[in-house]
């Protein structure tokens, strides 16, 4: 794809300055049922995103058609979306950082090792659930994607960045049954190296994690201290940093508003963003071609900073943070990388002192409990008591409820058991004073 | 999108192998978004999906494939590859195409993304100063329009003729989302109606203006709703958007994906008693210009109106080509997917519980004690278990009869067979209400729908307590 062609037909049709991001990707993806491969995929597409300033307003468009007439789709979409616009968008495109810190993580030989060999380790781990254990009534599904993406940035000033990255998502779920009791239970291993998996670990933590939830107890509903496993812990944190976004801050709709520079959570936690990690989600550059860094977000309870793009950072009065994406024709913020600093604790030491409380495993439903505006939230959960220190039995049908920015204040500690988890996020377990507890005992 | 004589050679290159159905589906969708934040047009973006998805059936094997590189060269490096999963010898060699008439259910007068966006922003515009005319603790109100014209063409053989389907999807949401603080508390209200219709019945059917007075008195009421209480409760469902429960907690269940592989507690349901006799639901895609309706499916068959309960007996599932391959059932019509980059299978499009006698305003004076739930943010099921969970994000206390304090933080708990066995009334005030559905064909849109039913002992979670 020629970027040059596009910007100068965007310079003759009266836009100023301009970017061009794209993104091409090819997938493949495959899963068993009852020792068949009933699913098989191979995919690829691409997709373009321009944007750029017209009669001085900021417009977009994309596309996934590559052909002679893409560029006038784009240039057509972005004209429309700058005259539209009554946002005052205040810095243009950008022109470039001056230094990147560009390295490569495209593991070649995962690209390489043949499809065969992938279709036979999921097989495989299909086997090992029947013959872990007789209680394993079903393996629904085992299935494998493989993702390789490349990414590449330009605009009107001479800017050019590309990235290249793959990885690996296995993904497993199965059914167990003890007399009239029927569990389910699922996980998944990404990465970009095969050889790393530990097949036998994956299996046993799975097929344990259904069976500990036969014979659920109902919970009278109050408030305990409540452990959160490293998974909850890090779904609820994303709420956090979601929040964290300047331009929910700026439009007051943020719990986190007024807070930047002041504490938000207890004096243990502490939280960086590292774009920059070794690994499949390594980014150097953002959404608008800022380079990104690896920094500090939380420090001992305190919030250091929000995420800005380069319009919020400028009505603050500051830098963008490197944070900012483009999507659906507008700038926004994410992250990549949140790192929470663990504890040398066991999970044991951190538990040791708590009589009567709950161990929340897994929660459903967070997206609709949730009110993102004031962190309150309220969904299913599941999970066990905790009894003199120690993790006892399973509950049945309990609901977690509470609200992201108290949970935070009230983290007592986390344990050791650090987990780099799929959703970009790395965390142990984390212990919380009190939480909402809802269940069925009447 | 690509000429008979092309689409029959790849039909014949994808079945080289033995497989004995194939298909190919193409897309060219454009979709337009304009959003205003607190009545200034924030962004308006235009956007084209463009591609194709090639599907092979052996039996209970499937494959399948997309890109978005119409070429002959890349459609025909596809099909190879995707044919080679198999080993046979071919069964079927495609020689001609024949195109298939389609029934007419979404009628337009022309797609939304023709009309100028001004006219959008105009009304946009106008619902946003409703909202923030509320009260002005509305802090931040973002009102927006999404729609789509989708172009389909879809080839598909298993003999030597192939059939051509060609059919165009439209679709329009208007929403209006207001957040309202007070102190340090902040609450928030959606509304998002939508249809496939054209842009007069936006204009002048739907009563935008009221739903965009409705998200800013709901986000202001919410800031006095007090913690919703915690334990097994009766719960009245409101009509329209309600009929997620039945959607989440049983329509997801009688779906073929889930009910060919036996992972749904419906699996062998037919002929059984699964819920209250006073219960009859149905999935219906032939409503004319329903947000979940279409002409076809993604299979090319026409939409159906389907029965699934009748009396509280299980008599029908949503059937797929594919996984009614497995259970031995017809396809119904009901095969749906976001877009070619989805494999298709198995979804509800109109689903709802039928009316019922009851007066809707009895079946409150006869409630003493429970929950009286208005609206809905979403909830998701496990169909394994048929365990679900769904958050209410308008709900009231019912004392004696009478609808009291709002509560907030709602969330409803439960497995789908034991709740469609306790719904003990069901009204007559059947209503559908308008959302987005998230699984393995990804996110399409889809109606729920239900009269006010009651159901005894559910259990609701929130930070409140126990009720008194």
């Amino acid at each position: 794809m020629n970027a040059q062609k596009f910007f100068d037909l965007a310079k003759a049709e009266g836009v100023s300055e301009s970017q061009l991001r794209i993104v091409r990707a090819d997938s493949i993806a495959f899963s068993t049922y009852h020792h068949d491969f009933d699913s098989y995929q191979i995919n690829s597409s691409q997709s373009m995103q321009a944007a750029g300033i017209y009669n001085g307003k900021y417009g977009t468009g994309a596309t996934e058609k590559f052909g002679k007439d893409s560029f006038a789709f784009l240039l057509g979409a972005l004209k429309s979306s700058a005259q539209n616009s009554e946002h005052s968008n205040t810095v243009g495109i950008f022109p470039g950082s001056p230094k990147y810190k560009k390295r490569n993580f495209y593991n070649k030989s995962l690209a390489e090792t043949p499809i065969t060999d992938k279709l036979q380790l999921i097989k495989e781990i299909e086997n090992r659930f029947y013959a872990f254990s007789p209680e394993v009534s079903d393996v629904p599904n085992v299935s494998y994607s493989e993702s390789n993406l490349v990414s590449e940035f330009y605009n009107s000033f001479g800017l050019k960045l590309k990235q290249k990255r793959n990885y690996f998502i296995i993904s497993a779920s199965v059914v167990v049954k003890r007399g009239d009791e029927t569990k389910t239970s699922g996980d998944y291993i990404f990465g970009n190296d095969l050889s790393k998996i530990d097949i036998d670990f994956f299996v046993k933590k799975i097929v344990k994690a259904g069976i500990d939830q036969f014979g659920g107890e109902p919970c009278e509903p109050k408030p305990y201290p409540v452990l959160l496993k490293k998974d909850v812990f890090a779904a609820l944190l994303e709420v956090f940093l979601d929040a964290n976004s300047a331009d929910e801050v700026q439009h007051h709709s943020s719990f986190l508003e007024g807070l930047e520079g002041k504490r938000v959570a207890s004096r243990v936690v502490n939280i960086d963003e590292k774009p920059l990690l070794p690994g499949p989600f390594y980014t150097y550059y953002d959404g608008e071609g800022v380079a990104r860094t690896n920094k500090k977000i939380v420090n001992h309870g305190v919030l250091l900073t929000h995420f800005y793009n380069r319009e919020t950072a400028k009505k603050a009065g500051r830098e963008s943070t490197g944070n900012g994406t483009v999507a659906g024709g507008k700038i926004g913020t994410s992250s990549t990388n949140v790192i929470v600093k663990p504890s040398k604790k066991t999970t044991n030491e951190l538990i040791a002192k708590i009589k009567d409380g709950v161990f929340v495993t897994d929660i459903t439903g967070l997206g609709q409990g949730l009110n993102p505006n004031s962190g309150d939230f309220s969904c299913q959960a599941q999970g066990f008591r905790i009894e003199n220190g120690k993790i006892s039995t399973p509950l049945d049908l309990i609901t977690l409820a509470g609200n992201i920015l108290q949970m935070m204040k009230d983290v007592v500690g986390f344990d050791d058991q650090y987990e780099f988890i799929a959703s970009g996020i790395g965390c142990s377990n984390a212990l919380i004073k009190t939480m909402s507890i809802g269940g069925s005992k009447e | 999108m690509i000429a008979q004589k092309l689409a029959i050679e790849v039909l014949n290159a994808a079945l080289a192998t033995g497989g004995d159905y194939a298909e190919i589906y193409l897309e060219n969708t454009i979709s337009e978004n304009v959003t205003l934040d607190n009545g200034k047009v924030d962004h308006s973006s235009r956007a084209q999906s463009y591609g194709c998805g090639i599907r092979i059936l052996q039996g209970f094997n499937s494959v399948y494939g997309f890109t978005s590189d119409l070429s002959r060269k890349s459609l025909l490096t596809l099909a190879g590859q995707l044919s080679r999963r198999f080993e046979g010898e071919r069964k079927i060699s495609v020689k001609e195409a024949k195109n298939e008439r389609i029934p007419v259910v979404n009628r337009m007068h022309g797609p939304l993304t023709d009309v100028p966006v001004e006219e959008k922003i105009r009304l946009l515009r106008e619902a946003s100063s409703i909202t923030m005319g509320v009260d002005s603790r509305i802090v931040r109100c973002q009102v927006g329009f999404n729609d789509s014209h989708k172009d389909i063409e879809i080839w598909n053989a298993e003999g030597s003729v192939a059939h051509h389907y060609k059919n165009t999807e439209d679709h329009g949401r208007f929403f209006d989302e207001a957040i309202a603080k007070e102190g340090n508390r902040i609450e928030s209200a959606f509304e998002g109606p939508g249809r496939c219709a054209s842009w007069d019945w936006f204009v002048h059917t739907l009563d935008w203006r009221e739903r965009a007075k409705k998200a800013g008195e709901t986000a202001i009421r919410l800031l006095s709703a007090v913690e919703c209480p915690q334990g097994k409760y009766t719960v009245v469902i409101a009509n329209g958007w309600g009929g997620v429960v039945f959607h989440e907690a049983c329509g997801h269940s009688l779906e073929a994906t889930a009910t060919a592989r036996h992972l749904s507690v419906f699996s062998d349901s037919i002929g059984k008693q699964i819920a209250s006799p006073i219960v009859s639901a149905y999935d219906d895609g032939t409503i004319p210009n329903e947000w979940g309706s279409n002409n076809i499916d993604s299979e090319g068959h026409a939409t159906q109106k389907n029965q699934l309960i009748k009396d509280g007996i299980c008599v029908g599932f949503l059937v797929d080509k594919f996984n009614g391959r497995r259970l031995g059932m017809e396809a119904n019509g009901t095969s749906r997917r976001q877009n070619y980059q989805f494999e298709p299978t198995s979804r509800m499009s109109n689903t709802y519980i039928a009316a019922g006698k009851d007066n809707p305003e009895d079946i409150l004076k006869d409630t003493k004690l429970g929950i009286y739930v208005t609206n809905f943010g979403g909830g998701s099921v496990e169909p394994i278990t048929g365990k679900f969970n769904f958050s209410a994000n308008e709900a009231y206390i019912i004392r004696g009869g009478k609808v009291c304090e709002m509560v907030k933080g709602c969330t409803l708990i439960g497995s789908g067979a034991e709740v469609l066995m306790n719904i003990d009334r069901v009204g007559n005030d059947v209503a559908l209400g308008q959302g987005m559905c998230g699984s393995q064909s990804g996110s399409i849109p889809v109606n729920v729908g239900q009269p006010t039913i009651r159901i005894q002992n559910l259990t609701v979670g929130g930070r409140g307590g126990k009720l008194v």
